[in-house]
């Protein structure tokens, strides 16, 4: 069965079912879903990498990843949820002392985000009838 | 001197008139006294709805819900580029001209003309009634001309659109903001075009909120995690601004920046805990070009925070929905990307900044049952804890006036 991943991070494809996630909601409940080992895995075998795999997504436009790279893109951001459990909270797969996550909202929380452009101000447009 | 020693009590020497007592709690847990800063705060003061560049092109419009004045207010761009506000409000039967989804709705009315979904009348982006469907059939006291949306009263500073609630604005949003609108003007805040919008309810007072907000005191024990040495826990360069105020915050000497981080500054300027330059700061933000500055954290009174700093300016709001209910919106302007490897970086600044604010909403509802649990009469506030203190004699002010 081929891969989600290009050919060069075949290393990486056991991660790549679970967080090669397009929003950030979704890097966000698999984040708090995750075990403290689960994460550590996750960014031992991704940090390494990662400045491999922004060269490698930076060979197209923003908003260009053709979808054979849109994976290793999400993958890729998946450890900017990550690293900060791994490298500040010790594992802890929640943000320590902090507010119930699920009651905080974003409004650019569903943006798929090789996209591109990030959320503009008035992102959500939609037709009055 | 005076019992002060200058170093730890420099904004008490600067502002005796604010006092140094213990502050009661009563403001913040009293239904009574909530009743009374709807009628004499909110609905007097100049509040802070959204920018003009949220409503770029003519027929975009913004519907803001102010829940604590039973108001929903359109903001929307007229063919001839101006932006207008109204009550969301049909002057046939009242029925709401646009259904809102949330406290913000943003959309495009086609042809930048507005009809109600109940009967069909149209009208056009300045609030003029167009359309009626049957008007034949109206009866002597109707005319069309006086039939338009109603107005809200409002205007623009730095981008900033202000509402005032009031039948007649007790002085001009320029009057109001006065020598803190001159403080922030010039700071290129359209130049940030990529926003990111978080909020929550809490079971709070809204200035529970704004309180948590408001001082750099929290930063080395709330956020200690997620901002190891990154700040300095003092403020610098207080100022107040009739009821308004701003202070620096400076970055610390030592950060200690995670790999990950480390690699996210050295591709975008979107992490509040990084080095910056000064190249968009206006002369009197950061005046002495000190490397160590952090961000400039201005108050608005009564419910706003507006922080700048070289490519990053951020908002805090404290919307009222009850006297221990609030809506709290956090919202980060960065430059948009231009590279893949940037909008990784950027993503990753605002991982960070959520769970910083993660930290800060955390302990608002904690903070507001330890003030109804009646354990406790008053507060402490320290020195840097001046913004506190001056909100609190701001709020008494516009309290007490009629």
């Amino acid at each position: 069965m081929a891969g989600l991943l290009p050919e060069n991070y075949q290393d990486l494809e056991p991660f790549a079912a679970d967080w090669c996630l397009d929003t950030q909601d979704e890097r966000q409940r698999k984040r708090r879903a995750s075990t403290a080992e689960q994460l550590r895995s996750f960014y031992a075998a991704i940090s390494p990498r990662i400045s491999e795999i922004l060269e490698e997504v930076d060979r197209f436009p923003i908003g260009q990843i053709p979808p054979s790279h849109r994976p290793l893109f999400s993958l890729a951001l998946s450890l900017t949820e990550v690293a900060p459990n791994v490298e500040l909270y010790a594992g802890s797969p929640a943000v320590p002392h902090a507010f119930e996550e699920s009651r905080m909202k974003a409004r650019h929380g569903d943006e798929k985000n090789w996209a591109g452009h990030l959320s503009r101000p008035n992102a959500v447009v939609v037709a009055s009838s | 001197m005076d019992g002060f020693e200058f170093d730890n009590h420099r904004w008490a020497r600067l502002y005796p008139e604010l006092g140094t007592g213990p502050v009661p709690i009563h403001s913040y847990i009293s239904p009574e006294h909530y009743a009374i800063e709807i009628e004499r705060v909110f609905r007097k003061a100049w509040l802070m709805v959204g920018r003009v560049d949220e409503i770029p092109n003519p027929g975009d419009y913004k519907v803001k819900r102010l829940d604590v004045v039973k108001s929903s207010i359109i903001l929307m761009r007229a063919k001839d580029g101006s932006v207008n506000a109204f009550h969301n409000v049909c002057s046939h039967r009242a029925n709401k001209m646009i259904s809102e989804t949330g406290n913000e709705t943003f959309g495009t009315a086609r042809a930048a003309l507005l009809a109600c979904d109940f009967h069909g009348w149209v009208y056009d982006a300045r609030g003029n009634l167009t359309g009626v469907p049957q008007e034949a059939r109206f009866y002597a006291c109707f005319s069309k001309e006086k039939a338009g949306l109603t107005k809200v009263h409002f205007e623009v500073w730095e981008g900033f659109i202000f509402v005032n609630l009031a039948a007649e604005p007790p002085t001009t949003l320029e009057a109001y903001l006065g020598a803190c609108g001159r403080h922030l003007a010039g700071y290129p805040f359209a130049d940030m075009d990529c926003q990111f919008t978080y909020s929550a309810e809490l079971r709070c007072n809204w200035k529970v909120g704004l309180d948590a907000f408001s001082e750099a005191y929290h930063l080395g024990m709330l956020h200690g995690r997620s901002l190891p040495g990154s700040f300095s826990n003092s403020q610098e360069e207080v100022q107040l601004f009739g009821d308004h105020q701003t202070t620096a915050l400076y970055l610390g000497a030592a950060p200690r920046f995670t790999p990950t981080a480390a690699l996210a500054n050295s591709l975008a300027t979107a992490s509040l805990m990084a080095r910056h330059g000064a190249s968009m700061l206006p002369p009197q933000i950061n005046p002495e070009r000190r490397p160590e500055f952090g961000f400039e954290m201005t108050g608005v009174f009564p419910n706003t925070i507006i922080h700048v700093t070289e490519g990053i300016w951020f908002t805090h709001q404290f919307w009222p929905l009850a006297h221990d209910k609030t809506l709290w919106q956090g919202k980060y302007y960065v430059a948009q990307p231009k590279t893949n490897s940037q909008l990784w970086a950027t993503l990753h600044a605002q991982t960070i900044t959520r769970n910083i604010w993660l930290e800060d909403t955390g302990t608002m509802e904690q903070t507001q049952e330890g003030l109804e649990s009646g354990a406790k009469p008053e507060l402490l506030f320290q020195d840097d804890e001046v913004f506190l203190r001056h909100n609190f004699n701001v709020l008494q002010k516009y309290t007490a006036a009629e």
